[in-house]
């Protein structure tokens, strides 16, 4: 995907001012609120005049954009539910996001954030986060990240983590852990203290073995999901994958088991790791 | 099993073959004029690939040990294959017992009745129990007719005290209230009010048994004096008789009951109903279910683009979560290749 900035400025700057801020005009009329304005060609939040100050709003839809900056302001909206800002070519998002008292849910996947500001783990209600594809990894997480104790799903698929931070053990109300298409090498024995996480999505990393502790969890019932494929497993892993989820949980909760992971996480990893997979054409690498 | 390899220079070999015919046994790959080649049992590898096929680095002293046809180094040949006690989970090293289907250290295989090390004098498999020779004989004494005690293993040649589905010899027990030793006539009390599970089970004398007629608060189990409430097929103190799951009283309220606790409404939806994956309250009208989750009529949505569907809406999946196919569309090309070749993956499999 090549950079196409001239999309948006090839439009008369009326008339792709007009086609969001019409939107605008009628919610302000028929007091809706709930804010649609997906695919719009809107690059700035300079072309929704006004919009900080409809305090009434609920959700706000600006999938499919071209937006780069997110400004402090936006937290002004203190009745906002739910944020979407999937597909944009956002960079940095502002630590004001996480004092909104109401934000349930923010959605910035497909975007170019590289790190989340200081303190971005503050959210007093955010349920649901989806940050997948994106640049992140665990080195440019804030120190609180893993404190937003009413998060119920965190998406992390597509980014670069290569470890994930036990600190996740924090996340008491987990119930959908996203971290597909990642670099891990390793996932920490901690994870087995989300007792409420029913969706493991671990598939394309570089695992090797997984902690006995991930046999604690409830993986196997109706509503539950374990994806696992496609990572490098040592043999008597792969060999359990291969018949199923539940043969992968049995095994690893035997006392065989237990002593192989026990020597392999003290041998250290042996040798070089298995290798990355490219990921320079991802579209959150094309810079501005 | 160990074995090793040699390394040897082209022109050796080139006495016999033309390099042109020579291929890498791992890449198929041919060898440069000058290349140092392994040779291992006729099989010819570059030195780069002749290597470990868990950890991918070469063999220390050109030592390798060969399983299901690949070649491992002994770290981790020994971390993966190397017997290990059934038993203690270390690996057993120097005399291996194989019996049971499984391996174990002599002095962890033992009689499962008396204790006794099996390795040398012999078991029998009885009903997937390993037993020495003597317990053999005496489980089958009570195949004729016989109960045998299951604290001490002797014969009981009495009636037996039945206790929690077992037998035992009464003289191992006492009155839970008054402590008095019992005999076969004690008394094993099931639904005493204040007993929540089976194990819970306790034994009490024929005299204290007939004693107790006072209801007993299923959690504080102490006498209740004041109101009662009965569920669960127990009695409860007003104040005691509380959601599973938050345990505040319900006070009146109404209850929910699942597998023998009681909640609150909100907390049985929340682990046993319907709750919308958007709005997370319990959905009371129509509800759509796909992906392992739920929505209320109000929340089923694209994910990306919060347009609704109806149940007839055609959707990607997208990490377990609803995409429509407008936005699937929007999606980087190189995800959507990825995807795909998931998804084809994914079919393989299960086909
Ligand atoms: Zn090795
Ligand atoms: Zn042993
Ligand atoms: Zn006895
Ligand atoms: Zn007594
Ligand atoms: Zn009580
Ligand atoms: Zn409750
Ligand atoms: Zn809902
Ligand atoms: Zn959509």
């Amino acid at each position: 995907m090549k950079q196409s900035s001239g999309v948006s400025s090839c439009l008369p700057v009326s008339a792709k001012m007009s086609k969001a801020k019409k939107v605008l005009d009628e919610a302000r009329e028929t007091q809706n609120r709930e804010l649609d304005l997906v695919d719009k060609s809107v690059s700035s939040f300079e072309e929704l005049p006004g919009l900080f100050n409809m305090l009434n709003i609920t959700r706000i839809t600006l999938s499919h954009n071209k937006i780069s900056i997110v400004p402090p302001g936006i937290a002004n909206l203190s009745n906002l539910e739910i944020l979407t800002l999937a597909n944009n070519q956002i960079q940095e998002l502002p630590v004001s996001l996480s004092s909104m008292p109401k934000l349930r849910i923010l959605n910035v996947s497909i975007n170019r954030i590289s790190s989340l500001p200081r303190g971005f783990g503050a959210f007093p209600a955010l349920e649901i986060l989806d940050l997948s594809y994106n640049n992140l990894n665990e080195k440019n997480l804030p120190g609180n990240f893993f404190m937003i104790e009413t998060l119920r799903a965190l998406y992390l698929g597509d980014n670069d983590f290569e470890f994930l931070p036990p600190e996740v053990k924090n996340l008491k109300n987990l119930e959908i852990l996203g971290l597909r298409d990642n670099d891990l090498l390793d996932i920490p024995r901690e994870i087995g203290e989300l007792t409420r996480l029913r969706e493991l999505h671990i598939q394309n990393n570089r695992l090797t073995v997984l902690p006995p502790e991930v046999a604690n969890l409830d993986l196997l019932g109706s509503k539950s999901v374990m994806k696992m494929e496609e990572n490098p497993w040592v043999t008597p892993i792969m060999e359990q994958y291969l018949l199923g989820i539940s043969h992968v949980l049995d095994y690893i909760k035997t006392d065989t088991y237990k002593v192989l992971y026990n020597r392999h996480m003290h041998a250290g990893r042996s040798g070089p790791p298995p290798p990355k997979v490219d990921k320079s054409k991802k579209a959150s690498r094309n810079w501005a | 099993m160990t074995l090793f390899c040699q390394l040897i220079e082209n022109q050796r070999v080139t006495q016999h073959m033309s390099l042109e015919t020579m291929s890498c046994t791992r890449c198929g790959d041919g060898f440069e004029p000058h290349e140092k080649i392994v040779n291992s049992n006729g099989e010819l590898w570059h030195t780069q690939c002749f290597v470990c096929a868990q950890c991918f680095r070469p063999f220390q002293d050109g030592v390798y040990y060969e399983f299901e046809g690949r070649k491992y180094c002994e770290r981790d040949f020994h971390v993966l294959f190397a017997p290990c006690c059934n038993k203690c989970g270390e690996f057993v090293i120097g005399r291996v017992i194989k019996a049971m289907a499984a391996n174990w250290h002599p002095q962890c295989f033992r009689c499962q009745m008396c204790a006794k090390e099996l390795a040398d004098c012999g078991f029998i498999r009885n009903q997937n129990r390993a037993l020495c020779h003597e317990c053999n004989a005496k489980v089958k004494e009570v195949g004729m007719g016989k109960y045998m005690c299951n604290k001490c293993h002797g014969m009981i040649d009495d009636a037996p005290l039945r206790f929690r589905g077992e037998v035992y010899h009464g003289y191992h027990f006492n009155c839970t209230a008054c402590g008095v030793e019992l005999d076969s006539t004690a008394r094993e009390v099931k639904s005493r009010p204040g007993f929540a599970a089976n194990d819970m089970n306790e034994l009490y004398c024929l005299r204290c048994h007939d004693k107790m007629g006072i209801p007993i608060c299923g959690a504080c189990r102490r006498p209740i004096e004041e109101r009662v409430v009965t569920a669960l097929g127990k009695h409860w103190h007003v104040e005691h008789f509380v959601c599973a799951k938050c345990e505040k009283p319900f006070l009146g309220h109404r209850h929910y009951e699942k597998r023998g606790l009681a909640y609150c409404e909100t907390h049985y939806h929340q682990l046993f109903g319907n709750l919308c994956f958007v709005c997370n309250q319990v959905i009371s009208g129509d509800v759509f279910t796909a992906l392992n989750k739920a929505w209320c009529v109000h929340h089923f949505a694209c994910s990306v683009c919060d347009t609704k569907m109806t149940q007839k809406s055609k959707f990607y999946e997208y990490d377990e979560k609803p995409v429509c196919k407008k936005c699937y569309e929007r999606f980087p090309g190189e995800l959507r290749r990825r995807l795909r070749t998931a998804h084809e993956n994914t079919m393989k499999k299960t086909a």
